[in-house]
């Protein structure tokens, strides 16, 4: 198989280390594209593996671990032996491990793991005929091997950190323990330096650091995929047909000259591909499918690549839909299905005019029908979160104060705020771009009820509202209802709000954040018909 | 006692619990009580066995009610749990080709408003099919649920789900060494597992579903993991993950997780329906649908309060169904009258001498009835009523009430066709509707109906209907003419007048434009408005309309939200209102308020408190709390001695010891310093109240002050 590329340096240099001497412990980084360096790793070690003794006289068994998998050490050494041996653990034995001859529990502890090395080591030389008495002999028969040599690839090794810490250091020093050939290789994101264990207690690696590959080379790993996706011919079920490869090539190099700038890694570039092109293709099998209704003859119409013409006016006509496909898909707003269905082209689009251009339906605004549904005093406290957690806790008395001249007091604070830019000093960030800060309950509960008063007066219930005569004594009691604390509390399970301080102090006051944007503060606010950025210390 | 007291030298335990234990005739409290006959005002003329009777009628009536109102709550799930049930059977159908590595399905559930049932109609739909499988799309699925508790950490979570769905595989369990076989949470084990589970099914690859339920509570960096892992096995073992979640926001998980996780997941995301929709169709279709007739009919302040409840503070179905159910139970145990909703008693029944108390109210009542239709009679003649003519009033009120409020439901539905009508044509008509979103109108045309005042709106129907057109006049008529046709049979047979009147427009209205059309219109409109008029009469209007009918009884809603501040402080100064209802009734009057002696300790120590500046000086504060004790204890022993006059039987202060009783007279030193003890304990106690309540803030500003938290109480005294 053909290595991807931009790896073909790297793909060479581990072949040869792995079938000649290598290192006993390899760590290769790649920080763009992680996944494709797992699959092109993969591809070396098959190849290596199934070499033959001409070119290499060693078996190589290997196995890959991923270190989130094999989150404790039993699991880890599970999947490694099973793996090199090539065992597959079957349901009705009561899922066994491989055990050697001798009976032997090897996925205890790491001495045992050893000793399972050691066994798997021994039974794989038997399977490959390489035995004690061929050693002695010096000379080896023609085709045969010399040796079984283990590879152990550790996937994401930066999160044995968490997960696996006492098994770093006996995982650097896996060939010298166990005594039998074997390198390990760690390959992760993360560097070196911030997974060493302290003391120099691991060997240093043999450093593999994968450079970031370049557009032509994305676009080229893109276009070799097309290949295996072609494997059925009928045009009608699967859009990757032979005849339309050039098509792709053009298509790739187009979505590569869009979203490179974006994205390095191929894995995304793919799957912005995946969701694109089903639609970017149906212009082309509709009118196929158009001529075969039309001749109604079963067999006879071949189907042929599209014109230059039609090409041009494709690209043309899909240009925009990358820009909005990379916005909507990097973030995984939605996903790749769901996006080719919302944004198939219209169905006769080559006889559109020429000028026109794909809209694409925006997907990107969150559905905010639900948060409308929340409850009245719900939306309240979102909005005096929000206030409570942009607000410095000392403009409180300024913005929500009602004094005698209270009208006056608030203008002054705002149009102060809003001039506040002094030329020459460093202006202060707003608090809104800080993130929110943390507010005691009553502090919020406080802005609540001066909320609550400014503009919930219309909407109460007429018969309540009738008994309470002294301003604001009404709202002074609907700011202390159960109902309220419920609603705080069921805020906070769904994510609406943090707690920031834990459930189990009953000293002081407990403490929230707001955690909505101020986007959805505005919709609520709308709603609610709060003037929110009259309320805002620092005004948008 | 004494074992207790032996106790309190324990250094080792730092509470004690020191039981409360009244003794008889000690306390003058308790006494007074006694004076007082423990019954009240609605038991005064109750049946024997009336408690009974009314829970029996409850439950009927609410148990009618609710099964009504299940099913209108089954209803509006149901589009939602057939999309969710088709998704999940999809899942591993149709997947776009040229995907970069194989996505694990997510399905989020949003269910903000309809209860926890509606997950489990999802599940239990899920589940039912599984054997029947007649699409070739659909495939059968093993669903196993999880809660927050069971994914503390990854080992535990994986365990719960591998074993969750091996423990549902029903075919003999194959021996397992636990030290030489697999690790059972590993996902190799379950991909083991369902290789041979696929293979003996006979199922084409069933799907395995983990119902996530309260997503939001799950751990993020615990779950992250698990998708992490199980999306290794994809497609293979074909998971499925469904997530419950209220959470409204419907990117919760993009702004929880990171991106390296979101793109191993295929997500998507279904929101069950919310909002005031779902109040409307509830009350619409509970008390204003001619399909069902409940036995309990709310009244104008239930509804608006149900209506200000649900948008304000809790919109969820399961707070509609818990205030209804609150509603039903308020009815049938206020009102002694309410055991004749479903049926009258017998004569029988009536004519016992225990429950003559009950026949004579009910005379009364029905006397005065008759006193208002018929001047001739006296009202001293309810005497002579026969018990078998109480029964037949009550029989004929019972039908009459229903007819009546079958005639409500008749009109609001012939006005909400017209309605529908006229705004699919373009019109506004009335302005509202059950369908558009911001349909909260429709509770107030409720509310409108229930207080009979809605005849504005029906004089303005008629002169919209005059001036319109042929083909919307055609639809018009159509729909009315469908409607009334389409009822019930008992409804359909209380019409005859009416299905006659709109035949006739209908044939009046031929196909095809006519010059009459005008005339037509005018007809009908005068028709409607006066056939609306007829039905749309107040419910309260009928003899013993307040046994099938809430009218305007206020819903106890302090009970359901209580301010929490303002009931303490109430508490805290009127604690005997909340004590000694039961007596206020009886006496029908604002109770004699108490003097300050008469309350208990920590209400006394608050009354003080409120006097106090800002900053409280302890000190002061005792003095002040101690000299209304002494007042109580010299009244208390002046009351003792008046209404016994012997110094034996002398009642002693509560929570007392029996050593304390002595007569007024005999006050030596000791007993001074023992009574200065005591006062110190109580203030102490007292203060210990007040304090943990919240009242108290203690600051180290000042020696021997406490500061105020509370301020500004609207004390009536």
């Amino acid at each position: 198989m053909l290595p991807v590329p931009g790896y073909e340096q790297f793909c060479d240099d581990l072949s040869t280390l792995l079938s000649t001497y290598p290192p006993s412990f390899i760590y290769v980084q790649d920080i763009e594209s992680i996944r494709t360096t797992f699959n092109v790793i993969d591809t070396v070690l098959r190849d290596v593996s199934q070499a033959t003794p001409p070119q290499n006289t060693f078996k190589v068994h290997y196995v890959r671990v991923d270190a989130i998998s094999c989150f404790t050490a039993r699991l880890f050494f599970e999947t490694v032996i099973n793996t090199l041996v090539g065992w597959e653990p079957k349901w009705e034995d009561g899922c066994t491990n491989w055990s050697p001859e001798n009976e032997l529990r090897w996925n205890e502890n790491l001495d045992t793991f050893l000793h399972g090395l050691r066994a798997a080591h021994q039974h794989l030389c038997q399977q490959h005929g390489i035995g004690a008495t061929d050693k002695g002999k010096g000379k080896q028969r023609e085709g045969s091997y010399d040796d079984v040599r283990f590879v152990v690839v550790v996937e994401r090794a930066e999160r044995l950190k968490e997960n696996l810490p006492d098994m770093i250091v006996p995982l650097t020093r896996l060939t010298e323990m166990a005594r039998v050939d074997l390198t390990v290789i760690f390959v992760s994101q993360v560097g070196w330096e911030h997974i060493r264990p302290p003391l120099g207690a691991s060997p240093d690696p043999y450093f593999m650091d994968i450079q970031g590959i370049s557009k032509d080379n994305v676009a080229k790993s893109l276009i070799s995929n097309f290949s295996s996706l072609s494997v059925s011919e009928d045009i009608l079920n699967n859009p990757y047909h032979p005849a339309l490869a050039s098509l792709y090539t053009h298509f790739i190099t187009t979505l590569c000259d869009i979203c490179f700038p974006f994205t390095h890694d191929p894995q995304e570039l793919q799957y912005i591909a995946a969701a694109r092109w089903p639609g970017f293709v149906k212009p082309i099998i509709d009118a196929y499918k158009q001529q075969l209704d039309e001749q109604m003859d079963e067999n006879g119409l071949e189907f042929t690549p599209p014109s230059e013409e039609v090409r041009m006016r494709l690209i043309r006509y899909f240009n925009p839909t990358f820009t909005s496909a990379l916005e909507a898909l990097l973030p995984r707003l939605t996903n790749a299905t769901d996006w080719a269905k919302a944004n198939e082209p219209p169905p006769n689009l080559l006889s559109l005019p020429r000028t026109s251009t794909a809209s694409t339906t925006s997907t990107s605004k969150p559905d905010s029908s639900n948060i409308r549904a929340l409850p009245r005093m719900s939306k309240f406290i979102l909005v005096a979160s929000f206030l409570a957690s942009t607000n410095p806790p000392k403009s409180d008395i300024r913005m929500f104060g009602r004094g005698l001249d209270e009208k006056k007091r608030r203008r002054r604070a705002t149009a102060k705020t809003s001039g506040k830019t002094k030329s020459g000093a460093p202006s202060k960030i707003p608090q809104r771009l800080l993130g929110p800060t943390a507010f005691a309950l009553d502090r919020m509960v406080a802005i609540l009820g001066g909320l609550l008063e400014e503009n919930d007066v219309d909407t109460r219930m007429g018969g309540l509202a009738k008994e309470f005569k002294i301003p604001g004594e009404y709202t002074d009691m609907e700011i202390g209802r159960v109902g309220v604390y419920s609603n705080v509390i069921e805020l906070t399970s769904m994510g609406l709000l943090h707690r920031t301080s834990p459930p189990d102090r009953l000293d002081g006051p407990p403490m929230f954040k707001c955690a909505v944007s101020y986007e959805t503060t505005l919709l609520l606010a709308k709603e609610l018909d709060v003037a929110l950025n009259d309320l805002l210390w620092d005004p948008m | 006692m004494l074992d207790v007291a032996s106790n309190l030298d324990d250094i080792s335990k730092t509470t004690f619990c020191i039981p409360y234990r009244p003794q008889e005739g000690s306390d003058p409290i308790e006494k007074l009580k006694r004076f007082i006959p423990p019954t009240s005002s609605s038991q005064d003329y109750d049946l024997e066995n009336g408690l009974e009777l009314r829970f029996e009628a409850y439950r009927v009536a609410w148990k009618k009610c609710l099964d009504r109102m299940q099913g209108i709550i089954r209803d509006l799930q149901r589009s939602t749990v057939k999309a969710v049930v088709q998704e999940v059977r999809s899942s591993y159908t149709n997947i776009l080709p040229g995907l970069p590595h194989p996505e694990l399905p997510v399905i989020s559930v949003i269910n903000p408003g309809l209860g926890t049932s509606f997950m489990e109609n999802i599940t239990t739909e899920l589940e039912a099919n599984n054997s029947e499988v007649d699409l070739p799309t659909s495939v059968g699925s093993s669903v196993i649920h999880l809660y927050p508790p069971d994914l503390p950490n990854l080992s535990t979570g994986m365990r719960a789900i591998i074993s969750g769905f091996i423990e549902k595989d029903e075919r003999e369990n194959v021996k397992r060494n636990s030290g030489a076989s697999m690790a059972s949470y590993n996902i190799l084990y379950l991909a083991a597992w369902y290789k041979s589970w696929a293979k003996s099914g006979g199922v084409p690859q069933p799907n395995l579903v983990v119902v996530l339920h309260d997503f939001e509570q799950f751990d993020p960096l615990v779950m992250q993991d698990v998708f992490h892992i199980c999306s290794t096995q994809v497609p293979l073992v074909p998971l499925i993950f469904l997530l419950s979640m209220t959470s409204p926001s419907s990117n919760y998980l993009n702004t929880t997780y990171s991106r390296s996780t979101l793109s191993l997941l295929r997500l998507r995301t279904f929101s069950a329906p919310s909002g005031i929709h779902i109040l409307q169709e509830l009350v619409v279709k509970t008390f204003f649908h001619i399909d069902f007739e409940p036995d309990i009919m709310i009244g104008p302040a239930i509804l608006e309060y149900l209506q200000d409840y649900f948008t304000r503070y809790n919109s969820s179905t399961d707070a509609v169904l818990t205030l209804l159910q609150l509603v039903h139970l308020h009815h049938f145990t206020t009102d002694p009258f309410s055991v004749l909703v479903h049926q009258s008693p017998s004569a029988g029944v009536l004519s016992q001498i225990s429950s003559k108390p009950f026949l004579e109210m009910l005379k009364a009542r029905i006397a005065l009835l008759l006193d208002d239709n018929d001047d001739a009679m006296n009202v001293e003649d309810w005497q002579s009523l026969a018990t078998a003519s109480v029964v037949t009033t009550i029989d004929e009120a019972r039908s009459e009430f229903y007819l009546r409020a079958r005639n409500i439901r008749k009109a609001f539905g012939v006005m909400l066709r017209i309605q529908t009508v006229l705004e699919s044509n373009g019109h506004k008509g009335l302005e509202w509707t059950l369908n558009a979103e911001n349909s909260g109108r429709v509770c107030n045309v409720l509310l409108d109906i229930l207080r009979g005042q809605l005849s504005r709106d029906v004089k303005r129907l008629g002169l919209i209907i005059k001036k319109l057109s042929y083909d919307e006049l055609r639809a018009v008529v159509n729909s009315v003419h469908r409607y009334v046709f389409t009822m019930p049979p008992q409804a359909c047979s209380e019409e005859p007048e009416a299905r006659a009147h709109i035949a006739y427009y209908y044939s009046q209205l031929p196909d095809g434009p006519h010059v009459s059309t005008p005339e037509i219109a005018a007809h009908f409109s005068n028709w409607i408005t006066k056939y609306l008029g007829d039905k749309l009469l107040p419910l309260d209007d009928v003899d013993l309309w307040d046994v099938w009918y809430a009218g305007i009884t206020p819903f106890p809603s302090e009970l359901i939200n209580p301010s929490i501040r303002a009931s303490i402080i109430a508490g805290l100064l009127r604690p005997h209102e909340f004590l000694e209802d039961l007596e206020i009734r009886v006496v029908r009057q604002r109770p004699i308020p108490k003097a300050l002696w008469e309350l208990p300790d920590t209400s006394i120590l608050f009354k003080r408190y409120l006097d106090s500046g800002k900053m409280v000086n302890v000190y002061d504060w005792y003095e002040a709390f101690k000299s209304v004790l002494d007042t109580q204890r010299t009244q208390l022993l002046e009351a003792a001695a008046m209404s016994s006059g012997t110094p034996s039987s002398s009642p002693r202060k509560r929570g007392r010891k029996p050593k304390n009783q002595q007569p007024l007279l005999d006050t030596t030193e000791v007993e001074e310093e023992k009574w200065g003890i005591e006062t110190q304990a109580r203030f102490i106690r007292a203060l210990h109240e007040l304090d943990y309540l919240g009242f108290i803030k203690h600051t180290g500003r000042k020696a021997d002050h406490v500061l105020r938290t509370v301020f500004d109480v609207d004390d009536a005294e």
